[in-house]
């Protein structure tokens, strides 16, 4: 259902575009030839008038031209008594070209030019192929475009008259990688021109169809083409395809960190699930108090950053630690296994927790009422009902937590000692070794188990669920436990959240702290420090997140839009494109930026662009889920309305879905803010001098051991993080400010 | 609230194909859709669910595209405009209010895309709600309106930016019986003050019946019948239409020959001639009689032409609903003003009987 006259109308475009186009690149090609062979024409004279008058130095002088022309081969030619030219010194390459071209018509005038003090280039150039024949031992290093020859005068003293002569060799092909850049360019305006022109003509929703293009182009420039750069150079060693990289990446000496992430993520997703059980019964299924308090505090590590907990536990635990040290006086070392799974479930748990209590909220309690009035036990109720129907809610969390630890990087960094993961391993391979390609093999291995378990918890787990069919749930939850089971639960909790509250205590103790573990008096000097020479990284890391929050917003909240609300080709492509960075370790995705950015046509690492684009990239799943959730309850027909009255879909997306969406925006705001805010595993390989992150800085510091000055970063930056976090909660909880203020 | 000029709506050979991907064959939703809806006219879509109704009117709106054919609203050619292009408004069946604005911030909507100046806006706001009744509520959230007062809401929204064609899609579902009957009256009214060409989609055939100009039964995508209410219920073209727009009875009858404008068929022992029949009725085809509840009598037995047996009598007050067993199944017969006629009791042996020029032979 095309209307022939549009098709015309786009043809014509694409046309008048293309001649355009070629009339563009022919003329700039043209002026950059020119300009190109004035330039070496003026080069090669330059290099000529260096020309020592003494014969002693010609050779010298010849070996010296390839450091100054790449590639370039000369010979100097003096004159003899009959004024003629004959070669005095040479290279092999510029020798047979002089004997194979003195006596051709070219050559001829180019002589006679050069006697009379004007230096002259040769037309035509000889190509590869003759080079070849001339001189067959040196046609490994003859350029595929042929070269240039020039001759060019060597004047004497008095600048009047001709002394000798040079012949220049210089290969052709030095402009051909810009000629290429050109065409290139040209080319991708011309596709560029005519997709947006036949979205524009074509469609009859042009909005949609440019914004679907606009997403489409970001996940494959940010998402498909640095992920295939890192797996496509895995297989390159020294320009060449070659298995090297991944022989390596499988000997033993690398599947020992493989192991050792497998068994951390193990152990901390059981022990992560187990505890957040206990909490979510306690909230869900007890009649305790408190559970407000304790839902607040369980979820406070899940956005404190990176390196803060992890560092309260080295001030406390570590070598010189408050307790193991100082109070007990025990020979105790945090870092390896232990410690890396401690610090990790005091980070994860929340997680578990979290999925478990909504879990078990949505299991309807008068089943387990149900079962006590059948006189079961309240032990037996739990086993037989409680349990199981929580049980692929219990694998889910399980699933989840692995897969966090797999991508942990902070906490290893940190903590791990001799104990090696692959996250970390991958990062020291790649900053400590150069070794960007064995980095990148590293971190696609740790995609493996992750994308597992990934797949399992979200196609397998997910469906697996059993959803409690009833009618009005029940009002008053059935008190599951008994009061000693309770009390003993209630006990737990509170001794892990003490636990918890202490560990941000110690933060703040150790700002004021002159020096942890030797030294500990009161000190405030410490906040001078830290902040002078914290004060860059604090408002780059607040600017670029700020930056990043509200494009990640826009852009979430409309893709959802278009994964929901719209069909098209390629609609499920571009799904898994926007969902992929959930799924990768934050490791694998700031190594491929690496690989992918940091050379032509996109060179963007080293700005502050790049990070941005990481944080927006990285939270915008999460943003596009909770605004897909959103959008699902909401009724086609009031978007249709909308439509139906008049408003395009720019229009409709404003003043309709964004209003009615606007919690799952509000959230996925704060999200990427906090996240942004708290990154480290992605963003530490994209950081410049002039764009630092916070959570790299208190990195920097505890490395150094300046405990004082990463406790000081690491309170700021919990302040400014859990401020945003307040003030979001506020916002999407405040109805007045989400909902307009409807009068009754 | 002026008049505008009323305008036609056309579809020409209208098809409507639904790709399915996933290894299942396509859905043909609508096909070879071809009808003119006369301007000012109402013109129903009536049809069971899934016969392509709504397909057809969502077409009309914009919101699908046809597979081929075309769409004209007057003489323009609308088959690709997208909605908010088309001067056509809807009043959907789930209403589709704003959640988020007041009742007249919705009825405003479309007069501010049209940036209509406020001042105006408010006041033809006003002017509508008064119209379907709702002056008090404008600073109301929808949510806590009933059901009958967002439909009207709804109506406003649509009826404000004075669209050439209106299009309702199923507007009355989710009301209650009494209601029902009050927006019909209503919407008709609102119609034909406007003088708006309007497109109307229900499966209700009371409400088709009593609200539309032209109705249209759809089944299985294509169009079976497009006439007056009157035309469609007495002289339906086929079983379907026949059943589906009121209760009929179906008689099998042998068609001997054709006597003038009339057949001569026999009915079990007895022949007779038929003036009134379908266009595709042929000879030696099967064939039925059709004849509606009203019209057949209820007569001693062995007076009549078909012999049963009296099986439930149904009193409604105005009228008793009789049904009666016979050798072509189940029959129900109408008795107005029962009071005054002769009720058959129930196991009681009747004879049943028409008038032929009340019945019409289809094609079996």
């Amino acid at each position: 259902m095309i209307k022939k006259r549009n098709l015309l109308k786009l043809l014509a475009a694409a046309l008048l575009f293309a001649i355009g186009d070629i009339w563009v690149y022919t003329s700039l090609l043209d002026s950059f030839r020119s300009y190109y062979e004035t330039n070496s024409m003026k080069e090669v004279t330059l290099f000529a008038r260096t020309a020592p008058d003494d014969s002693v130095y010609y050779d010298d002088w010849i070996a010296s031209l390839p450091g100054e022309i790449a590639g370039g081969r000369a010979m100097i030619l003096s004159l003899n008594e009959d004024s003629e030219f004959v070669p005095a010194a040479g290279d092999s390459v510029a020798g047979a070209i002089w004997d194979a071209y003195k006596d051709s018509e070219d050559f001829r005038k180019g002589l006679e030019s050069v006697y009379y003090l004007l230096p002259y280039k040769i037309p035509s150039g000889i190509p590869a192929a003759e080079l070849a024949r001339l001189v067959p031992e040196a046609s490994a290093d003859i350029s595929p475009e042929g070269m240039q020859i020039y001759l060019l005068p060597i004047p004497d003293e008095s600048g009047f008259d001709v002394t000798g002569a040079v012949l220049m060799a210089v290969p052709a092909g030095s402009a051909g990688q810009f000629e290429e850049l050109l065409g290139g360019m040209c080319v991708l305006a011309w596709i560029i021109f005519v997709t947006l022109f036949a979205v524009g003509t074509l469609s009859r929703d042009p909005i949609t169809g440019y914004a679907i293009i606009f997403l489409l182009a970001v996940s494959i420039t940010f998402v498909a083409y640095p992920l295939f750069e890192s797996f496509r150079l895995t297989f390159i060693d020294g320009g060449v395809f070659s298995l090297a990289i991944w022989q390596k990446t499988f000997s033993v000496e690398y599947l020992r960190p493989f192991w050792g992430s497998l068994l951390l993520g193990i152990l901390t997703a059981s022990i992560s699930t187990l505890i957040g059980f206990a909490f979510a019964f306690l909230t869900e299924r007890t009649g305790a108090r408190g559970k407000k308090l304790i839902g607040s505090l369980a979820t406070m590590p899940v956005i404190s950053p990176p390196f803060s907990l992890t560092l309260s536990l080295i001030l406390l635990f570590g070598n010189n630690g408050l307790i193991t040290h100082q109070l007990l006086g025990i020979d105790f070392s945090i870092y390896g296994l232990g410690g890396l799974v401690l610090a990790q479930t005091i980070g994860m748990f929340p997680i578990a927790y979290m999925t478990l209590s909504s879990v078990l909220r949505s299991i309807d309690s008068t089943v387990e009422d149900a079962a006590l009035d059948l006189q079961a036990t309240r032990l037996r109720t739990f086993l037989t009902i409680t349990l199981p129907l929580s049980l692929p809610g219990l694998l889910s969390s399980w699933l989840l937590v692995f897969t966090n630890s797999l991508a942990d990087f902070a906490n290893p960094l940190l903590l791990a000692g001799s104990y090696r993961v692959l996250s970390v391993e991958a990062y020291i391979e790649v900053t400590g070794r150069n070794n960007l390609g064995g980095g990148a093999a590293l971190s696609l291995l740790l995609l493996l188990p992750t994308l597992t378990a990934f797949f399992a918890q979200r196609y397998w787990v997910n469906r697996k669920s059993v959803v409690t069919v009833t009618g009005k749930p029940s009002t008053r939850l059935a008190e599951l436990a008994t009061k000693p089971v309770r009390l003993g639960l209630q006990s737990f909790v509170w001794i892990c959240l003490a636990f918890i509250l202490a560990l941000y205590g110690t933060i703040i103790a150790g700002c004021f702290v002159k020096n942890w573990g030797i030294d500990y008096t009161f000190t405030l000097a410490n906040f001078g420090e830290a902040l002078s020479r914290g004060y860059q990284s604090i408002i780059s890391t607040v600017t670029l997140a700020a930056i990043a929050t509200p494009i990640a917003g826009i852009i979430a909240m409309a893709a959802s839009v278009i994964v929901v609300r719209r069909t098209f080709i390629g609609k499920r492509i571009l799904e898994v494109l926007l969902m992929t960075p959930f799924a990768i370790p934050g490791t694998l995705l700031g190594i491929s930026y690496v690989l992918a950015f940091n050379k032509p046509p996109l060179l963007l690492i080293g700005t502050a662009a790049i990070i941005v684009i990481n944080y927006v990239i990285r939270e915008l799943p999460v943003g596009l889920e909770t605004g897909a959730a959103n959008l699902r309850q909401i009724d086609p027909a009031i978007e249709e309305a909308a439509q139906d009255l008049g408003a395009d879909s720019s229009k409709v997306f404003t003043s309709v879905v964004l209003p009615l969406i606007r919690p799952a925006f509000l959230t996925s705001m704060s999200y990427t803010f906090v996240r942004s805010m708290t990154a480290v595993s992605a963003v530490i390989f994209l950081i410049s001098a002039r764009w630092y992150h916070l959570t790299v800085q208190i990195y920097n510091f505890s490395e150094n051991i300046r405990f004082g000055l990463a406790s000081v970063l690491a309170t700021v930056l919990i302040i400014i993080v859990m401020g945003a976090f307040c003030l979001m909660q506020f916002l999407v909880r405040d109805k007045g400010l989400t909902e307009k203020n409807i009068v009754r | 609230m002026s008049k505008k000029n009323s305008v036609s709506v056309t579809l020409e050979g209208v098809t409507k194909i639904y790709k399915n991907t996933k290894g299942r064959p396509d859905v043909v939703a609508v096909h070879e859709s071809d009808f003119v809806v006369q301007p000012g006219d109402l013109v129903t879509l009536l049809g069971p669910s899934g016969c392509g109704k709504t397909t057809t009117l969502r077409m009309i709106a914009g919101f699908e595209l046809p597979s081929t054919g075309r769409i004209l609203i007057g003489q323009q050619d609308v088959t690709m405009l997208p909605p908010n292009a088309r001067d056509t408004a809807t009043v959907f069946q789930s209403y589709g209010l704003f959640p988020h604005l007041t009742v007249g911030e919705n009825v405003a909507y479309g007069l501010k895309l049209r940036k209509i100046p406020h001042a105006d806006s408010a006041k033809k706001v006003k002017e509508f709600l008064a119209m379907v009744g709702l002056a008090d509520l404008y600073d109301r959230a929808p949510g806590r309106l009933s059901g009958g007062q967002q439909q009207r809401v709804a109506l406003a929204r649509s009826l404000i930016v004075e669209p050439s064609v209106l299009l309702l899609d199923e507007p009355l579902s989710n009301l209650d019986a009494l209601l029902r009957e009050q927006m019909r009256v209503e919407i008709r009214r609102i119609q034909k003050t406007f003088g708006i060409t309007a497109v109307y989609v229900t499966h209700d055939r009371v409400e088709a019946m009593s609200l539309s100009d032209q109705v249209i039964v759809m089944k299985d995508g294509e169009i079976k019948q497009m006439g007056s209410p009157q035309e469609i219920y007495e002289n339906p073209n086929s079983k379907f239409v026949a059943g589906f727009v009121g209760k009929v009875a179906f008689f099998p009858v042998e068609l001997l020959e054709k006597t003038g404008n009339g057949w001569t068929c026999r009915l079990g022992q007895k022949t007779m001639t038929l003036n009134r029949f379908a266009a595709d009725v042929e000879a030696d085809k099967e064939a039925v009689i059709m004849a509606r509840p009203e019209s057949l009598r209820l007569v001693e037995p062995g007076a009549g032409s078909i012999a049963g047996t009296v099986h439930m009598n149904v009193y409604l007050g105005h009228s008793i609903e009789t049904f009666v067993d016979t050798s072509y199944g189940e029959v129900l017969i109408q008795v107005d003003d029962p009071a005054s006629k002769k009720i058959f009791p129930e196991g009681s042996q009747v004879s049943v009987d028409f008038v032929p020029e009340r019945v019409r032979i289809l094609r079996g």
